[in-house]
């Protein structure tokens, strides 16, 4: 033991002090610095696990940075806390011809509190380099030290930092005081990258080079679903003071349950009288249940304080009632011990937030899978769920946030992975229906009613809530085509049981069409123009992604001028393609004064080779065509 | 008799039914039931009533001690105001740790109204947060309990600050509105600070005296100042004083609401700053520091982290040898020393009118503030026998400098004076030029300073009109779709945007933004001129082949003479707007386009020329057009003539442009031979 850690140490200084590199930006690979504004040269990280409790990391960073961009690339800091220290850190910076120009100790870096935007008080801090550049290319040794008590959560591992930066070399060691230490370690995306792993008796590591910098693409995978990377775990730890073991999901959810939920439902008597009342007269559980959601969202409110253990402990039902107020991991577990007074079982799970959608994966069974926290509820073989953070969302609809993903359940008897509703494709509906007039003088009026369902129901449904200065700059943004609009009345209607939303609105808008002579030319899409086209790529990468889909149907009535005489239609348009159709009509009443109009646009979710992305821009190119085309009047 | 006893229980009567009582805790049912807001039904919440008292304190042992009493009752009628409910405070702390603001006596209380009764709920103490920002801040944070919409909270604390020379900037107007605020400074004699109101409220200060006394305990023997405590205890004496009081009682300040083109709101938002002129302790010579713009000018000359820094000139001289080695006139010596710095050294983000580090070891470290940076130039340019002088200013984000006030200015740039013009320089910017200064310093107005301390204020941003030529020479084929080339000629602030969001990509990034900014235009052939040779206009060319410029009806085409270049929409939406329209700087936009029509096509109409003019000569839009059998020529020109249009000329600015836009998407046809 005692021979294990000096030469660990051994290894430390070796790393700490091995800086007799060049770092001469001239000799960089130019291959490295196609498409990069940065350099990653040499990107090391050795992890020591000397018991289990006890962590010791040493890192040695070295970029080079070739211009203003990649500035951010630098990347000199560290976090800490009460329970990792860092117990040195320093920072050299070489010009281009790898001369050193300055050093940077301790107390030169900038200390400041790390409380992000989102959250009213947190225990973490970071030190940070603050370096303002005198030329390009420049390069930053970033050497940084951190001790910890908690072994629950070792860093993970990206061999390439994000878009447009390479790496040169990209080094990864963990290593093991003991081999009941030795940590498992999940690979991901490392078929195709040229990554060495090396097995010792009491170590393991991976070492990349020469990774070439790839470029942002929209409609493509996220950056995380494409970049070789490494999730290490421990099988025993120690976190703030828990111990643990974890072989599988279920002892995760156990873990959980046992040292940071079961303990934490206690309610005061006067609100579990109140709940009770409010829900005396439901009919059964799933009434209860929306009762209390609806009781939670009208009584509470999202503050994160996120001190020690809170980043994983909820802090508990008895304190959030006094308050009202707390983080997703409060709230969750309030409205879990308030269900649970009113004799309706729910559970705590865990889930990756956020609308590209990440599933927890079932063979690595993972205590830091995932950033937020829902609830389930079962209720006749089916689980609803909710988000207690949400003050909005209907019952049992959590939206883009949280849907179609693998999340774990975290029940008394231990945990299991369940997969969350999706809304896909058809799911994700917009009905537009509605008349227009155009009068003589070149004046529209007209009404629509806009109905939502899936997704598209949460991205319009909050505008309920909106000043009516901010519903008024929503209407003349989504419609901002058109010129001189006014918005004259709207009203809304959110039916909560359905998870429908309807739009009614009233508009004016003067000098709608365009005039050239006698002629007046007008857009008949008034309502629901889509002139998305994605990006054009000369060369694309990645294959296509589109995450959801949805469906529109539209149905407008238009009344024509009466001075004015039809001179041309568009014609009809029926696109079927691999992503999705659009159809498009137009149907002139007898007495030509008025015509009906028809559209119907259908994007399909789903993965596609990046072969298929130029043919989906050029689908998309139709459809932006079609719903800017034209009706042309003639004056009689 | 009985009239008037009447009339006078009447008016009695109304005002006790109507009457709020704003002592802490006497929260009313009404105004936990009022559901919005009286006069502005859109507001997510509303203070009802605000009490800033600051005040001095003394003690023998530590002098004196500004004292700040804060109390706020606010309403929250819905769940966007829940933010309300979260209150924070920024605590400064000195340099060397030792002396500190400190928050202390904190009450607060949420009301909220259960089955008829009102119901408290009290902060807890261990509910607030201390937060270390950094070495300068720490940050008092809390957030109230049981918040629901309908709630009202109230909270009161004090700030003592050892600070006592320093008075923050008191806000006058929220983003929500505000119903009623008494805000009062009470500061004795001795101190001689100058109220300066910004923002678009019209606001004055209610002034007033009262007396104040010093209880004194010394010893002869001490001979200390009047502000330093004395070390042993003889005689006890008091001191009479007076303090100046000033008071601003609000109601229904409204909220400050955000709007288009307003480059930033809070140049616009109501508050007070009191800036020290004085300060004159009894025995002790008065130090004095601003009064007028000559003495605020001066007072910062003054300051070693400023003229002193303009004086020192040996650690350039050897370099400043070879900078001019080919310059011979004085607008040579003036680029060849501005385009030296720029180059040279480098802004490190931080503004500031005085300098950090100083000069010498900037120039030694090629990196240094806004004043390290333009100090120098100054300095350069004044040994090299120019007359330049430097010039501050008050940044987009500081505000308008109204009032003289040394806090009123937080950036400072470069001058010189040649041929009786002045030439405005900021190296801060890699890709600024002479007249060209970066956009956040191009605020109004800035105050010119001489060696000698006097001053003159000059306008910042009129300086060049800027401009952008296009000339497109285009075929249209009857699919709609048009092949051509186009060339733009980018000046002065267009050159200078182009650069800052173009020099540092590549080339190919750019062309593809520029390909999907007209919609999947293709373009080859692509050519940029002068990219790098600041002081000259960019010129770029290219070629390019676009689909949907025409829309193709039966026999017909349709289009809108300037293609891809029309503007199609109409920047300003909202019906009314409270602060001025801000373009930074005036600018001019020229469009010439030929188009060949397809063959087997000819012109049936197309749009009549027209020429429209804004008020007072601020700017006009010329569009003229001409033809030939086979082709259309297209000239367009947008002028407008100031940096800034006034409120009261919006709707005059809406219409111009609303006419401007439908003249530009009017169509020309062409129907089949």
């Amino acid at each position: 033991m005692r021979f294990f850690i000096s030469l660990t140490t051994l290894i430390f200084c070796q790393l700490l002090s091995s800086q007799n590199i060049n770092y001469a930006s001239i000799l960089i690979d130019k291959s490295l610095k196609e498409d990069a504004n940065a350099v990653v040269r040499h990107n090391e990280i050795s992890i020591h696990i000397n018991s289990i409790d006890e962590l010791v990391v040493a890192k040695r960073r070295v970029v080079t940075v070739l211009n203003k961009q990649g500035d951010d690339y630098v990347n000199a800091r560290e976090w800490y806390d009460d329970s990792e220290k860092i117990t040195a850190i320093h920072a050299v910076i070489y010009d281009q011809l790898g001369n050193e120009i300055n050093k940077i100790k301790q107390n030169d870096f900038k200390d400041v509190s790390a409380v992000s935007g989102g959250t009213m008080y947190s225990d973490s801090r970071v030190l940070y380099l603050e370096y303002t550049p005198v030329s390009y290319p420049y390069t930053v040794e970033f050497v940084v030290e951190t001790k910890t008590k908690n072994t629950g959560f070792i860093t993970p591992w990206q061999f390439l930092d994000g878009y447009y930066v390479s790496t040169e070399k990209s080094k990864y060691t963990i290593s093991y005081a003991s081999p009941d230490l030795k940590p498992i370690i999940k690979e991901k995306n490392l078929e195709n990258s040229t990554i060495v792993k090396t097995n010792t008796e009491n170590s393991i590591s991976y070492e990349a080079s020469n990774i070439k910098a790839i470029k942002y693409e929209e409609l493509a995978p996220s950056f995380i679903e494409i970049s070789p990377q490494i999730h290490p775990r421990m099988v025993n730890f120690n976190y703030e003071g828990f111990r643990g073991t974890i072989n599988n999901w279920q002892e995760v959810g156990s873990w959980m349950y046992t040292n940071h939920i079961a303990d934490k439902d206690e309610l005061p008597l006067p609100t579990i009288n109140l709940i009770k009342a409010l829900t005396a007269s439901a009919s059964n559980d799933l009434e209860k249940a929306k009762i209390i959601y609806k009781y939670v969202q009208e009584n509470t409110r999202y503050i994160s304080v996120q001190v020690g253990v809170g980043g994983i402990q909820p802090i508990s039902a008895i304190e959030v009632d006094r308050v009202k107020y707390g983080d997703c991991k409060g709230l969750t577990n309030y409205t879990k011990a308030l269900l649970n007074e009113v004799g309706v079982t729910s559970y705590y799970a865990h889930v990756e937030s956020g609308d590209t959608k990440v599933s927890f994966e079932t063979d690595f069974p993972d205590l830091w899978a995932g950033d937020h926290v829902i609830l389930a509820i079962p209720y006749e073989n089916k689980l609803y769920w909710v988000d207690c953070t949400s003050q909005v969302h209907p019952f049992g609809f959590i939206g883009d946030f949280t849907d179609g993903r693998q999340v774990l359940l975290i029940k008394p008897e231990g945990g299991e992975l369940a997969t969350t509703p999706a809304y896909l494709n058809g799911d994700n509906y917009q009905k537009t229906e509605g008349k227009y007039s155009i009068s003589d003088d070149n004046t529209v009026h007209g009404q629509v009613t806009i109905l939502t369902k899936g997704i598209q129901y949460d991205n319009h449904f909050r505008i309920k809530d909106k000043t009516p200065d901010d519903i008024v700059k929503y209407y003349k943004s989504i419609w901002s085509y058109v010129n001189n609009l006014t918005i004259e009345s709207y009203t809304f209607e959110n039916d909560t049981d359905t998870i429908v939303f309807r739009e009614n609105v009233s508009i004016t808008a003067d000098n709608y069409a365009t005039k050239s002579g006698e002629r007046l030319l007008f857009s008949p899409n008034f309502f629901n123009k889509n002139v998305f086209v994605p990006k054009r790529y000369r060369n694309r990468q990645f294959p296509l992604e589109i995450q959801r889909g949805y469906l529109d149907e539209d149905e407008i009535s238009i009344e024509l001028p009466l001075d004015y005489t039809l001179e041309a239609i568009p014609n009809a348009v029926d696109i079927l393609s691999d992503f999705g159709t659009y159809t498009l009509s137009f149907k002139a009443s007898e007495d030509k004064k008025s015509i009906l109009y028809t559209r119907k646009l259908f994007i399909k979710e789903g993965k596609y080779p990046k072969e298929s992305y130029e043919s989906y821009r050029n689908f998309r190119k139709e459809v932006a065509q079609n719903d800017s085309s034209k009706i042309v009047l003639i004056k009689k | 008799m009985k009239n008037l006893l009447f009339t006078l229980f009447l008016l009695f009567f109304l005002f006790s039914v109507t009457a709020q009582n704003y002592d802490f805790g006497k929260v009313s049912e009404e105004e936990l039931e009022e559901k919005f807001h009286p006069t502005d039904s859109s507001a997510a919440a509303a203070v009802l009533y605000r009490s800033v008292n600051l005040k001095y304190e003394y003690s023998q042992s530590t002098g004196f001690k500004l004292v700040t009493d804060v109390r706020e009752r606010i309403k929250i009628y819905k769940k966007e105001g829940f933010n309300y409910a979260t209150v924070s405070e920024l605590l400064y702390l000195s340099d060397a740790g030792n002396e500190k603001e400190s928050f202390r006596g904190l009450k607060a209380y949420t009301y909220n109204l259960q089955d008829g009764k009102i119901d408290e709920s009290k902060l807890k103490s261990n509910e607030t947060f201390t937060e270390e920002v950094s070495k300068y801040y720490e940050r008092e944070k809390f957030t109230l309990p049981n918040v629901k919409e309908g709630s009202v909270i109230e909270f009161m604390y004090t700030i003592y600050s050892p600070f006592f020379y320093n008075i923050d900037e008191i806000v006058l107007q929220y983003d929500i509105p505000i119903k009623k605020q008494e805000i009062s400074v009470e500061i004795p004699e001795y101190f001689a600070f100058n109220p300066n109101v910004k923002g678009y409220l019209n606001v004055f200060p209610k002034e007033s005296k009262k007396s104040g006394k010093i209880m004194l305990s010394s010893k002869t023997r001490s001979g200390g100042s009047f502000n330093d405590a004395p070390k042993t205890t003889v005689n006890r004496s008091t001191i009479d004083y007076i303090i100046n009081i000033s008071e601003f009682a609000m109601q229904d300040v409204p909220a400050l609401k955000e709007e288009p083109y307003v480059d930033n709101i809070n140049n616009y938002r109501s508050a007070v700053n009191y800036e020290l002129q004085y300060i004159n302790f009894p025995e002790e010579p008065m130090k004095t520091y601003a009064t007028t713009w000559e003495k605020v000018a001066k007072n910062i000359y003054d300051s070693p982290d400023f003229g002193s820094q303009i004086d020192n000139t040996r650690y350039f001289k050897d370099d400043l040898v070879q900078i001019l080695a080919n310059a011979s006139t004085d607008v040579e010596k003036m680029n060849s020393i501005f385009y030296y710095v720029q180059k040279t050294m480098n802004w490190n983000n931080y503004y500031s009118k005085y300098t950090d580090q100083g000069v010498k070891k900037a120039f030694k470290e090629k990196t240094g503030n806004v004043a390290d940076i333009n100090l120098m130039l100054v300095a350069m340019l004044k040994e090299a026998g120019l007359k330049a002088f430097p010039v501050l200013v008050s940044t987009k984000n500081n505000g308008i400098p109204i009032f003289p006030t040394r806090e009123g200015f937080n950036y400072v740039i470069a001058s010189a004076e040649i041929n009786n013009e002045i030439i405005l320089l900021d190296a801060t910017n890699k890709y600024a030029e002479p007249n060209v200064i970066p956009n956040r310093a191009l605020n109004w107005f800035g105050r010119l300073i001489k060696e000698d301390g006097s001053s003159v204020s000059i306008l910042l941003g009129a300086a060049a009109q800027s401009g952008e030529v296009n000339m497109i020479q285009a075929t249209l084929s009857n699919n709609g779709a048009v092949k051509g080339a186009m060339r733009t000629i980018y000046n002065k602030y267009n050159a200078y945007n182009f650069r800052n969001s173009n020099n540092e990509i590549s080339e190919d990034s750019y062309i593809e933004k520029l390909e999907n900014k007209y919609n999947g235009m293709e373009i080859s052939n692509y050519t940029l001129d002068h990219k790098n040779d600041l002081g000259e206009a960019i010129t770029e060319k290219f070629e390019f082949y676009v689909e949907n410029q025409a829309d193709v009806i039966g026999d017909k085409i349709y289009f809108s003479p300037s293609l891809f270049k029309t503007e199609k929409l109409n920047p300003f939406k909202l019906d009314e707007r409270n602060y001025p329209v801000d373009f930074g700087y005036a600018w001019e936009e020229r469009l010439m386009v030929n188009v060949t029509i397809p063959d087997g096509y000819k012109i049936e109409s197309m749009p009549e020329p027209i020429a429209i003019n804004l008020p007072n000569n601020q700017g006009s839009f010329k569009y003229n057009l001409s033809k030939s059998d086979k082709e259309i020529k297209i000239m367009v020109n947008i002028d407008i003539s100031t940096s800034m249009i006034q409120v009261q000329e919006y709707s005059a600015l809406k219409e111009f442009y609303k006419l401007l836009v439908e003249k530009e998407t009017e169509k020309v046809v062409l129907s089949k031979i």
